[in-house]
C-alpha cells in the first residue's frame, strides 16, 4: 500500500456547493426582512409617524391606519386556540402515555398525518359546521372571533398532541417506578412527577403551536368575517393582521396611497414570529 | 405491620412474563431484620423477586404470578391488597440511579409529601435524618437546593436510599444499588446497609460475591428462575450443599 500523501483535490468541492445554497437562503432570508422594513420606512416618509397607527379606525386610503383592531383580533384568536386546544393535547398524551402505550407508534402515525392536512380544509371544515352552528347557538351571524379561534384549535390540535406526547415520553420509566415505589398513586405520579417534569418541554410545543396560530391566515380568513372595527366580543366578526394583509393585497396594490402599511403589518407578524422563536430558545435553555 | 422489622414468607412462587418463565415454584423464609442477599447469573430472575415484593411486577404486560408471599402478615399478592400501603412499607433503591430531576431537597421530601405533609419544619427534620441514615447529610448539607443531577453517581445512589427511608418503611429493596460505582462509594453503602441491619429488613441484589458474603445474613442463589439454595451466608460460602452453588461461587460456572 502507498502512504497517503497530501489530500485528493476536490474533496471540498461538495462542501462548497452546500455552502453556497446555505449562503443564498440565509440571503433571502435577510432580503425579505430588508424589503420590510424599507417598505416600513416609506410608510414612515409618506404618512410620518402616524399617530393614527395605534388608534381603531383604519381607513388606508384616508390616512387612517389603526391597526389595534388586528393586533386585538390575531391576540384574541390565538388565545382561544391555546386555551381550548392545550388542555385536550394533554389529555390526548395522558391517555396515550398512561393507557396506550402499545398504540403509540400508530397514534404517532395518525397524528402526523393530521399534521399535514391543509389549513384550508380546517378552514372549509370551521365555515360548514362551525359558523352554522355558533349562528345557531348565538343568534349572531356566526363568523367571529370565536370561529376563528376554534378552527385554529382544531388545525394545532394534532401538532400540539404530537409533541406533548414526546414531552411526556421523555419521562423516563425509572422516574415513574422510582414514584411509585414510594408510595404515590397513579394520579400522584401524572401531576406530580409526570407533568411537572415535562413543564419546560411543554411550555416550547405550547410556544411553537402559539407561533404555529398566529401565522395561519386561510383558515382564519375563512370564518373570522374580515370586519375591520374592534371587536365588542368572542361573537363579533374581526379580522387578523394575517387576514387583513390578505384581503388588502388586492384592495392596496403598490402604487396606491397607504400600500406601505402592509409592510409594516408584514414587518409586526415577522418581529412577533422572531419573538416567539427567541422564547423557545430561552425555555430551551432554562430546561438545561 | 408492627414496628419490628416484618418476617418474610414466600410459597410456591412462579412469574411468568407471557410465556416466559422467571421465577418458578421459589419457597424461602426471612426472619426479620436480617439482610437477605440474592446471587445468580443475569437473567435468573432476581429483579422479579425484588419486584413482586412491592408488586411493582404489575406494571409488566401479561404478567402473571402465582403462590403466596406473607410479609410482616400481610399477603401481598392478594388482589385487594393495597398497593399504596405495601409500597410505603416496601421501599425500593434500583440498579440505575433513579434520582428524580428535582433538587436534592425535593427528592427526599417528595414520598413526605405524598402523605400530605405540608410543613416546612417537619419536612426539613424528615430530609436531614434520612440524609443523615444514608450518610449522605455531611456532603450535601447546605446544597440542599442544588439539583440532585448535580450529585456524584455514589452520591445519587446514597440519595435514592435516603429517599426511601423518608417514608419510614419496614423492609428495603436493593436492586444492585452498587454495580456502577466505584469501591469507596460501595464500601459506604455496605456500611449504610450494615447500620440499617436489625432495624429494617434488607434484601439484596448483588453481582458483586464478596458483598455478598461481606454484608448479607443470608444468601439465595437463583438460576433460571429456581431457587437452587438458600443458606446463612457463611454456609453457603464455605460449604455449599449444591454442586451447581458451588461451580457459580468459584467462577466455573458457564
Ligand atoms: N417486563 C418483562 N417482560 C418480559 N420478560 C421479562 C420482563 N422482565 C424480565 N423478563 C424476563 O424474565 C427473566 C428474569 O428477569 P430478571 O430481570 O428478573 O433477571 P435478573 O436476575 O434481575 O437479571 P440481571 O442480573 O441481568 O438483572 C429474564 O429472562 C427476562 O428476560
Ligand atoms: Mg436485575
Amino acid at each position: 500500500m502507498k502512504p497517503v500523501t497530501g489530500r485528493p483535490r476536490g474533496d471540498h468541492l461538495l462542501y462548497r456547493v452546500v455552502w453556497l445554497g446555505a449562503l443564498l437562503l440565509l440571503m433571502l432570508g435577510f432580503a425579505i426582512a430588508a424589503i420590510l422594513v424599507w417598505g416600513t420606512v416609506k410608510f414612515v416618509i409618506d404618512h410620518g409617524l402616524n399617530p393614527s397607527l395605534l388608534g381603531t379606525i383604519y381607513q388606508p386610503t384616508h390616512d387612517q391606519f389603526g391597526l389595534l383592531p388586528f393586533i386585538a383580533g390575531s391576540l384574541v384568536v390565538t388565545m382561544i386556540a391555546i386555551v381550548v386546544a392545550l388542555p385536550l393535547a394533554l389529555s390526548v398524551a395522558v391517555t396515550v402515555i398512561a393507557t396506550l402505550p402499545r398504540q403509540m407508534q400508530m397514534i404517532r402515525q395518525i397524528l402526523s398525518g393530521l399534521v399535514a392536512i391543509p389549513s384550508v380544509v380546517f378552514g372549509w371544515w370551521g365555515l360548514s359546521l362551525l359558523v352554522p352552528s355558533i349562528r345557531w347557538i348565538s343568534g349572531r351571524p356566526g363568523f367571529s372571533l370565536l370561529a376563528g379561534g376554534l378552527v385554529l384549535a382544531i388545525m394545532i390540535l394534532p401538532t400540539l398532541s404530537l409533541l406533548s406526547i414526546n414531552a411526556l415520553d421523555r419521562v423516563s420509566v425509572r422516574w415513574v417506578e422510582g414514584s411509585l415505589a414510594l408510595g404515590a398513586t397513579p394520579d400522584q405520579t401524572l401531576g406530580r412527577l409526570i407533568l411537572s417534569v415535562s413543564r419546560i418541554p411543554l411550555l416550547e410545543a405550547s410556544i411553537l403551536a402559539v407561533g404555529r396560530a398566529l401565522g395561519e391566515t386561510m383558515a382564519v380568513q375563512m370564518v373570522i368575517g374580515g370586519r375591520v372595527l374592534l371587536p365588542h366580543g368572542l361573537l363579533s366578526p374581526g379580522a387578523t393582521l394575517t387576514t387583513q394583509l390578505l384581503t388588502d393585497i388586492s384592495l392596496l396594490p403598490p402604487g396606491i396611497p397607504g400600500h406601505y402599511v402592509l409592510d409594516f403589518m408584514a414587518l409586526l407578524l415577522l418581529v412577533a414570529m422572531y419573538g416567539m422563536v427567541v422564547l423557545v430558545e430561552r425555555t430551551r435553555r432554562w430546561s438545561l | 405491620m408492627d414496628s419490628k422489622a416484618p418476617d418474610l414468607a414466600v410459597r410456591h412462587l412462579s412469574v411468568r412474563y407471557g410465556e416466559q418463565v422467571a421465577l418458578s415454584d421459589v419457597s424461602l423464609d426471612l426472619e426479620g431484620g436480617q439482610v437477605l442477599a440474592l446471587i445468580g447469573p443475569s437473567g435468573c430472575g432476581k429483579s422479579t423477586f425484588l419486584r413482586v415484593l412491592n408488586r411493582l411486577v404489575d406494571r409488566s404486560l401479561e404478567v402473571r404470578y402465582e403462590g403466596e408471599v406473607v410479609l410482616g402478615g400481610i399477603r401481598i399478592l392478594d388482589p385487594d391488597t393495597d398497593l399504596v400501603a405495601l409500597r410505603r412499607a416496601v421501599g425500593m433503591v434500583f440498579q440505575q440511579p433513579s434520582a428524580f430531576p428535582f433538587s436534592v431537597f425535593d427528592n427526599v421530601a417528595y414520598g413526605p409529601r405524598l402523605q400530605g405533609i405540608r410543613s416546612s419544619h417537619r419536612l426539613r427534620s424528615i430530609v436531614e435524618s434520612s440524609l443523615k441514615k444514608a450518610a449522605l447529610w455531611d456532603e450535601v448539607r447546605g446544597k440542599l437546593r442544588r439539583p440532585a443531577a448535580s450529585l456524584s453517581g455514589g452520591q445519587q445512589q446514597r440519595l435514592c436510599i435516603a429517599r426511601a427511608l423518608a417514608v419510614a418503611p419496614r423492609v428495603l429493596l436493593l436492586d444492585e444499588p452498587t454495580a456502577a460505582l466505584d469501591p469507596l462509594s460501595t464500601t459506604k453503602i455496605e456500611e449504610l446497609i450494615l447500620s440499617l441491619r436489625g432495624d429494617y429488613t434488607l434484601i439484596l441484589v448483588t453481582h458483586n460475591l464478596q458483598q455478598a458474603a461481606r454484608i448479607s445474613d443470608v444468601t439465595a442463589f437463583f438460576r433460571q428462575g429456581l431457587l437452587v439454595e438458600i443458606a446463612p451466608t457463611r454456609e453457603m460460602f464455605t460449604a455449599p450443599k449444591c454442586a451447581e452453588t458451588e461451580e457459580f461461587l468459584t467462577g466455573r460456572y458457564e
